[in-house]
């Protein structure tokens, strides 16, 4: 051996022994099977209603589960609802891990899990990828990240649906993260759940359960969800109970012997020192209970740096963030559509967003209402584009809209002037069909939503927003029962993919991206709020009573201040 | 220059030699105290936050109330002979309070070392003590007791062998080992975690799983898992214990739990109290 080549291997084989031993991670893969040991009545049976035991649930969380009708799940776009990441491990599962290895490297690029429990799939990136931003879709399972801690896998996830933590409708909200680990000791895999939910809980939520590995996997992995009418309801109807008004609140106490009020009481009793207070009977009562209905944190703002954001939806549409009001872009062979063209003050920067999009002219703009926050770059984008006859782009909006927009003398560049007056309207362009239906008296009175047909796309305007309650401007003719219709039509144009995810996404006036399932869970929380104040009207309350008894208190953790909307819902409802 | 054979093969040695000297001398921590080693540090004042079996733990069930629990027809009929004013009258209120019961009450521990070798647990809930052995070769002597005897030991990655946590770098003291290196710093005791202490206990007395006389035998295996999880985004430190039971005489196959505690900032709330069972509520 030449000496060159002995040299060549010595420092080779230094360096094999001095580098970093290959951390011999724990192995996660195989077949799992729940045990349930813990919680057991609840996990597998669930048969009892009103257990909020252990459950750190402040009085938005009492609320909501005070009203929740277990027959909502009987309308049709809940019926094939699943759990969501912090519920799925607790109800009856089996799950499958995986790993996914760079071929190159070997280093683990992702653990990949299949649950039997209504067939989801997760993800949970190893790779060191950042979470997405805060306007992308949200689903089921989330979006995870993990990292080895020792022999603890630890795993991070947001963007995870709103669902529950029981099936006695505690909820959880879409503004959850959950930490997990992950810890295996031979054939049994403990599993840690970490909850925190700045709208429903009053601290972390831990749960833990256990696992066995499957020697034989013959079990059920398969999970067939098919919606069928069985209870025909109005559409505008969401079971719920009234404050106060829910039969079942205490069936499980009676059943156990338990005091309802440490049932109820949250975090304060999963300490030690609440045994003193369940023997001496010194409970508090939600009437001495301190006060936890404070501001809880708001949901997420649109960005609020003076960049836009551009997020591709699918198929033809991007959705522009932080213009105001979202703005949808369609693009193709034909040029572009707009839809809604944000503030004036951002104008430039959405037509540069347009452009990194596509260079062909800008064809035709649509707005959705009236607000200067949708039609503010009107004139600007009008002006950069051009029809195929040589003028401005089209801008297309309800008549009603060409109506206040002049009423309020806004300059005339920015009117639309390809109007209509009829219910929908539709045409063709960049290879799809495109609808737009006229919700009358809904945000406003010139509320259009526009429908991608074939990128599969809804743009909803004010009547969907994920940020804040629905704005009801009465001035101008809005109305609550319109925003229900609206959330309605919404609801009939969109296909959930599979389970109530994905498949037709929807674009709000404000917020993320979502679908049917958002859509459907701020159709009832404006249902019920309505309801509720129905029923206070009904008794003769005045708005000032109406707003002490908190008809949002449910949902003010989510979207903010509850006080316009009750005053417009009230308003509305008074005048019938 | 031609090298001879035995040369190179000499200097082959030589190098492997000094490669791998770190890896021997970590290979003398064996010879070091369980305390000086310890991958985790589970000491410190830990409190139970009931968030699972709720109303079998904060609450006595009544009798015939075994939800959850794989008990086979004899420990079922044990269960339903569950008499607590006859507990009481005999001397053995601390049967739910002894090995296989005790992290399932409502309550505090205080995890300390006794010694190199030891480590102490106190419970308030019936102002309990285990000692942990990790000296393998001390023997159970005397009578049986609530809590047993227990020997103790470290699992897990090897201190200094392990990847380091993310986004919570270890300190670089010095010594052997660390950030994933050989003859790196030592992590310090008190952030490492990923591994975790396995306890096996033995020659305790019969005792109740729940507080309502669901039972296990003085020959059952009991085996738990301590984890010290990584450290919550909120800055929470949370103890995970999982505990596998098998009994073949009172269950059909093994019972595990895991429970939950959360590090406390002092022992000001350690309260210590005796053996107590509240009766069940009235009902069937």
């Amino acid at each position: 051996m030449p000496a060159r080549h002995f040299i060549l291997l010595l420092v080779s084989l230094l360096l094999l022994l001095l580098s970093t031993p290959a951390f011999a991670q724990m192995n996660l893969e195989g077949e799992w099977a729940g045990r349930y040991h813990e919680d057991q009545t609840d996990r597998i049976p669930g048969d009892v209603q009103g257990d909020f035991t252990g459950v750190p649930l402040n009085d938005a969380a009492r609320r909501y589960a005070e009203s929740f009708d277990v027959t909502r799940v009987n309308l049709l776009e809940h019926q094939c609802q699943p759990y969501n990441l912090p519920h799925i491990y607790r109800g009856p599962l089996q799950f499958r891990i995986w790993d996914e290895k760079d071929p190159g490297t070997q280093q683990i690029i992702a653990y990949r899990q299949y649950l039997g429990t209504y067939q989801q799939w997760r993800t949970i990136w190893m790779d060191g990828r950042p979470h997405p931003p805060e306007y992308a879709p949200h689903t089921f399972m989330g979006f995870s990240t993990g990292e080895w801690n020792g022999d603890i896998l630890t795993v991070t996830t947001t963007h995870i649906k709103k669902e529950f933590y029981r099936r006695s409708g505690i909820p959880s909200s879409d503004l959850t993260t959950v930490v997990e680990h992950y810890i295996r000791h031979g054939n049994l895999l403990s599993h840690v759940i970490i909850a925190t939910d700045p709208v429903y809980l009053t601290e972390p939520y831990v749960n833990s359960q256990e696992f066995v590995l499957m020697e034989r996997g013959n079990q059920n992995w398969l999970y067939n969800c098919e919606y069928a009418m069985e209870v025909p309801k109005p559409k505008n109807q969401v079971p719920h109970f009234l404050p106060g008004k829910n039969p079942f609140m205490r069936d499980f106490a009676n059943k156990f012997g338990l005091p309802f009020e440490a049932v109820w009481a949250g975090a304060e009793a999963t300490y030690p020192e609440y045994l003193a207070k369940l023997e001496a009977g010194s409970i508090s009562t939600p009437s001495n209970r301190p006060d936890n209905t404070a501001p809880r944190p708001q949901p997420p703002a649109p960005p609020t740096s003076d960049e836009i954001k551009t997020f591709h939806v699918q198929g033809n549409v991007y959705m522009l963030v932080g213009a105001g009001a979202n703005v949808a872009v369609q693009i193709g062979d034909e040029g572009v559509l707009v839809v809604d063209t944000g503030a004036k003050p951002m104008r430039d920067k959405v037509l540069a967003a347009v452009r990194q999009l596509s260079s062909k002219p800008i064809r035709w703009i649509i707005n959705t209402d009236a607000d200067a926050d949708h039609t503010g770059a009107n004139e600007t984008l009008s002006q950069a584009g051009m029809t195929v006859n040589g003028n401005p782009a089209a801008i297309v909006a309800h008549q009603k809209v060409l109506a206040r927009m002049s009423d309020e003398s806004r300059p005339s560049p920015e009117w639309p002037l390809n109007t209509f007056f009829e219910d929908s309207r539709d045409f063709y362009f960049n290879g799809e069909a495109i609808f737009l239906y006229y919700i009358p008296h809904a945000h406003a009175d010139g509320d259009v939503i526009v429908y991608f047909r074939g990128s599969d796309v809804v743009v909803a305007g004010d009547i969907f927003l994920t940020t804040t309650y629905p704005i009801i401007d009465a001035k101008h003719g809005g109305g609550v029962d319109g925003v229900v219709t609206g959330l309605n039509k919404i609801l009939d144009i969109t296909v959930p993919k599979y389970l109530q995810e994905g498949g037709t996404y929807v674009i709000p006036g404000h917020g993320r991206v979502s679908d049917e399932a958002d859509v459907l869970e701020y159709r009832d929380m404006v249902v019920i709020i309505r309801d509720r104040i129905q029923d206070m009207v009904k008794r003769g309350l005045t708005l000032d009573q109406v707003k002490a008894a908190k008809p949002g208190l449910d949902y003010d953790g989510r979207y903010g201040n509850s006080t316009s909307f009750i005053e417009a819902i009230y308003a509305d409802l008074a005048k019938h | 220059m031609p090298i001879s054979l035995s040369t190179r093969i000499r200097f082959v040695f030589f190098v492997l030699l000094v490669a791998n000297l770190p890896v021997q001398a970590q290979g003398q921590r064996g010879a070091q105290s369980p305390k000086s080693i310890a991958p985790l540090d589970i000491t410190g004042y830990w409190v139970s936050v009931v968030s699972e079996d709720w109303r079998l733990r904060m609450m006595t069930p009544r009798k015939g109330d075994y939800e959850s629990i794989p008990l086979n027809q004899e420990g079922t009929r044990v269960a339903n002979t569950w008499d607590l004013a006859k507990d009481n009258q005999e001397g053995l209120q601390c049967k739910a309070f002894g090995v296989g019961g005790i992290l399932r009450q409502p309550g505090r521990l205080h995890i300390e070392w006794q010694d190199e070798k030891t480590l102490k647990i106190d419970f308030d809930a019936g102002t309990q003590t285990r000692l942990l052995n990790f000296d393998k070769s001390q023997q159970a002597a005397g009578e049986k007791t609530w809590q047993g005897f227990s020997i103790a030991e470290w699992e897990g990655p090897a201190v200094g062998r392990g990847a380091p946590p993310r986004g919570n770098p270890r300190p670089t003291d010095a010594g052997g080992g660390g950030q994933g290196l050989r003859g790196g710093p030592a992590p310090p005791n008190s952030v490492m975690q990923g591994g975790s202490l396995k306890v096996v206990t033995t020659r305790f007395r019969e005792g109740y799983l729940r507080k309502n006389g669901v039972p296990y035998s003085e020959n059952a295996s009991i085996t738990e898992y301590f984890h010290r999880l990584p450290q919550h985004p909120n800055g929470d430190n949370w103890l995970l214990v999982v505990t596998i039971i098998e009994d073949p005489k009172y269950l059909s196959q093994p019972f595990y739990t895991s429970t939950q505690f959360k590090l406390e900032p002092n022992g000001s709330k350690f309260n210590p109290t005796p053996c107590k069972t509240a009766p069940p509520p009235p009902g069937k």
